[in-house]
């Protein structure tokens, strides 16, 4: 059985969305910053189960340092969401929790995973002063650098989209 | 002929594309994806795979922009519409709007990118703030660690001293003596600059005779240069005022550095020291001190560096010091509101200048005592001195100073308890008293004898021997209504001084 399954990722600029989507796609990396205008959209199957495999149709949005200024029309028919923040830079998630209740209240029983990106650059120490900030909404911290958790991130997503 | 060149010129930026609700091609140019008919619109980009669902909803339009697409004709950045018609068929129209959207990219990426990368520094900032101020707290409270056993040794290299003592034993007391008076000041030092840098460093205002002063800060100077065989010279003008006010022991830190300094990195010729008044203005003098040497001078772009703490440009010369004389210089100046500069020739030499203001003393002031035999004045033939102190260095050290002067009973305790049972028994004159206490600390201690009932008793004059002497510190001794407090290290002099005040 194969399903199709359109997932957004959001989050503000830099955080590193585009990477954690070529990570997973291409296994690629590249240090280098190169914006995302508007979306570029890609796709990958994913095994979840010995029979059934997932199409995720992933759109690599923009990043909008304001999640309610995301163009409603990329958000049209989507079946999970990625919230990417990023651990080095605290503007990206002084917001979070503000952000979560626009996802729920406007995309209501849409599977979402939230991921603080950029593991590679703060150490376990960072992780545990910060809890408060991170813990109680945080399902992965990834880097796409060093793929840590990257695909399981996705995974664990297109899981959720088959429930 | 206007058509035909329109023809030529003309380039497609849009293409239409007509399905059934299925998704089938049935109709289209082949502007961007070309020979599509009959395929399956989710076979061109993956893009037309998210939304089949809707084609089967009738009139409805859908607008999708800034969409990226590689297609037949390379990669494009699009605006596309989705349109479904009456008769259950569903239009698409790709626009190519590349030119737009590129520039638009451009200016988001320099946006981007100066928002990140102030957003990293910012951060970068924060973090080395931070540990900054770790390291500097680190110091001080190390710095501060280490006095107490060096309070140690200097006082029993002094009491040594006096013992018999063959010529070679001699000699050897005193290098250990030169030694550990260096590693004081080198301590001194550093604690001085963290202490500038968590703005723990106080000023003290006292009246002093700047020619006087001046002429004894440059003995010490002066022998050390004829050891170099180098020449010194004082210029001290004569309209400087005679006494004035201020910190002393702080104005006697720059100079000395600043002359030190002179001293290392000058091989030949002369060091001056030129004192001079500016002006004097609402009874403030401003005064000029000016340090210049013939030594091997700095390049132009290492005059803000050498005030570095930790900075040593002159890594081969092999000059001892720890590179922080000239920090602690500029910070005590800029502590006094005071500015320094510098100017330098390579291998001609260097002048370092500075103007410090201080009030004029009018009051004709005393000279004080700093005699080191010290008398002891009370008119009791022996006092009565309670020691609580738990570390045995310090209760040698205060044993050997009073023994000398033959006018004391000395009463030693390590353990606070016994303190105040003692003082009901016996006649106390004086308590000195650690603060550092096992079980109970010595302010503590003093709060209960200052609520003794017997009145005598509670008015005890309590001294207090302490390495902690912050700010802070000083306040809760007060507080503590603790009478004196004498800092650690401390010497015969301070100690005797401080005990001479509380005898009748
Ligand atoms: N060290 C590190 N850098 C990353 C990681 N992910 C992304 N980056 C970098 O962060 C910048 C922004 O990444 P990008 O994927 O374009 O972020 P987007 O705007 O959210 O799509 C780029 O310079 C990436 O190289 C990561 O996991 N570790
Ligand atoms: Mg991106």
């Amino acid at each position: 059985m194969s399903l199709s399954k359109k997932i957004v990722l959001l989050g503000h600029f830099g955080v590193g969305k585009s990477s954690l989507i070529r990570r997973f796609v291409e296994d690629t990396f590249t240090d280098n910053y190169k914006v995302t205008i508007g979306v570029h959209i890609l796709k990958k199957e994913v095994e979840v189960t010995d029979k059934t495999i997932v199409n995720l149709i992933i759109w690599d949005l923009e990043g909008n340092d304001d999640i309610a200024n995301t163009r409603p029309s990329y958000m049209l028919g989507t079946n999970g969401i990625i919230y990417v923040y990023d651990l080095t830079r605290p503007t990206t998630y002084q917001d979070l929790k503000k952000d979560l209740d626009f996802i729920k209240t406007n995309y209501a029983n849409i599977p979402i995973k939230v991921v603080g990106n950029k593991k590679d650059l703060v150490t376990n120490v960072f992780l545990k002063e910060n809890e408060d900030a991170f813990q109680p909404y945080t399902d992965f911290f990834t880097s796409a650098k060093k793929n840590t958790k990257v695909d399981k991130m996705f995974s664990t997503l297109a899981k959720d989209l088959i429930l | 002929m206007l058509q035909e060149l329109k023809k030529s010129h003309k380039k497609d930026f849009t293409q239409y594309i007509l399905l059934d609700n299925k998704g089938n091609i049935i109709d289209s140019d082949g502007v961007f994806y070309s020979q599509i008919i009959n395929k399956n619109i989710s076979s061109l980009h993956p893009f037309f795979e998210s939304f089949s669902y809707s084609l089967s909803i009738p009139k409805k339009e859908l607008i999708f922009s800034c969409i990226h697409l590689n297609t037949d004709k390379g990669n494009i950045i699009s605006d596309i519409l989705i349109k479904t018609l009456d008769d259950d068929n569903a239009l698409i129209i790709i626009q190519d709007l590349s030119t737009h959207y590129k520039n638009y990219q451009l200016t988001a990426q320099k946006r981007n990118e100066s928002v990140i990368n102030s957003q990293i520094l910012e951060l970068k900032n924060k973090y080395l703030k931070e540990k900054e101020e770790f390291k500097n707290n680190f110091i001080a409270n190390f710095s501060h660690d280490i006095r107490e056993p060096l309070s140690g040794i200097s006082t029993f290299v002094e009491i040594l001293n006096k013992t018999n003592l063959n010529a070679e034993q001699k000699g050897y007391v005193n290098l250990i003596y030169a030694s550990s008076n260096h590693l004081k000041h080198m301590i001194e030092d550093i604690l001085d600059i963290a202490k500038k840098e968590v703005g723990k460093l106080n000023l003290v205002e006292e009246s002093f005779n700047l020619k006087v002063f001046i002429e004894s800060l440059v003995l010490s100077h002066q022998v050390k240069a004829k050891q170099k065989s180098l020449d010194f010279e004082l210029e001290l003008d004569s309209k400087t005022p005679e006494f004035i006010l201020g910190d002393p022991y702080r104005l006697k830190q720059i100079l000395d550095n600043l002359l030190d300094n002179a001293l290392k990195f000058t091989h030949k010729g002369e060091i001056k020291l030129h004192v001079s008044l500016n002006q004097i203005r609402a009874n403030k003098a401003s005064i000029h001190f000016k340090v210049s040497d013939t030594g091997i001078g700095i390049e132009e772009e290492n005059f803000e560096k050498i005030f570095d703490s930790f900075t040593q440009l002159h890594q081969e010369h092999h000059i001892q010091g720890n590179g922080l004389g000239l920090a602690i210089a500029k910070s005590l100046i800029e502590l006094q509101e005071g500015t320094i500069s510098v100017t330098s020739i390579k291998d001609k030499g260097t002048t370092f200048s500075t103007n410090l203001s201080f009030k004029v003393d009018n009051s004709n002031p005393q000279k004080v005592e700093t005699n080191s035999t010290i008398e002891i004045k009370g008119k009791k033939e022996k006092y009565h001195i309670l020691l609580v102190e738990h570390s045995e260095i310090t209760q040698l050290a205060v044993l050997k100073i009073l023994a000398a002067k033959r006018k004391f009973y000395l009463d030693i305790v390590s353990d606070p308890e016994d303190v105040i049972p003692i003082l009901e028994n016996q006649n106390v004159d004086v308590i000195l008293m650690d603060i550092n206490l096992p079980k109970l600390s010595g302010d503590e201690l003093a709060k209960q004898i200052r609520q003794l009932s017997d009145k005598t008793l509670k008015k005890t004059p309590i001294i207090a021997l302490t390495g902690k002497v912050f700010p802070e510190d000083l306040k809760r001794y007060k507080k503590a209504k603790i009478n004196e407090v004498v800092s650690k290290p401390f010497d015969e002099a301070s100690l005797l001084n401080a005990i001479n005040k509380h005898l009748k």
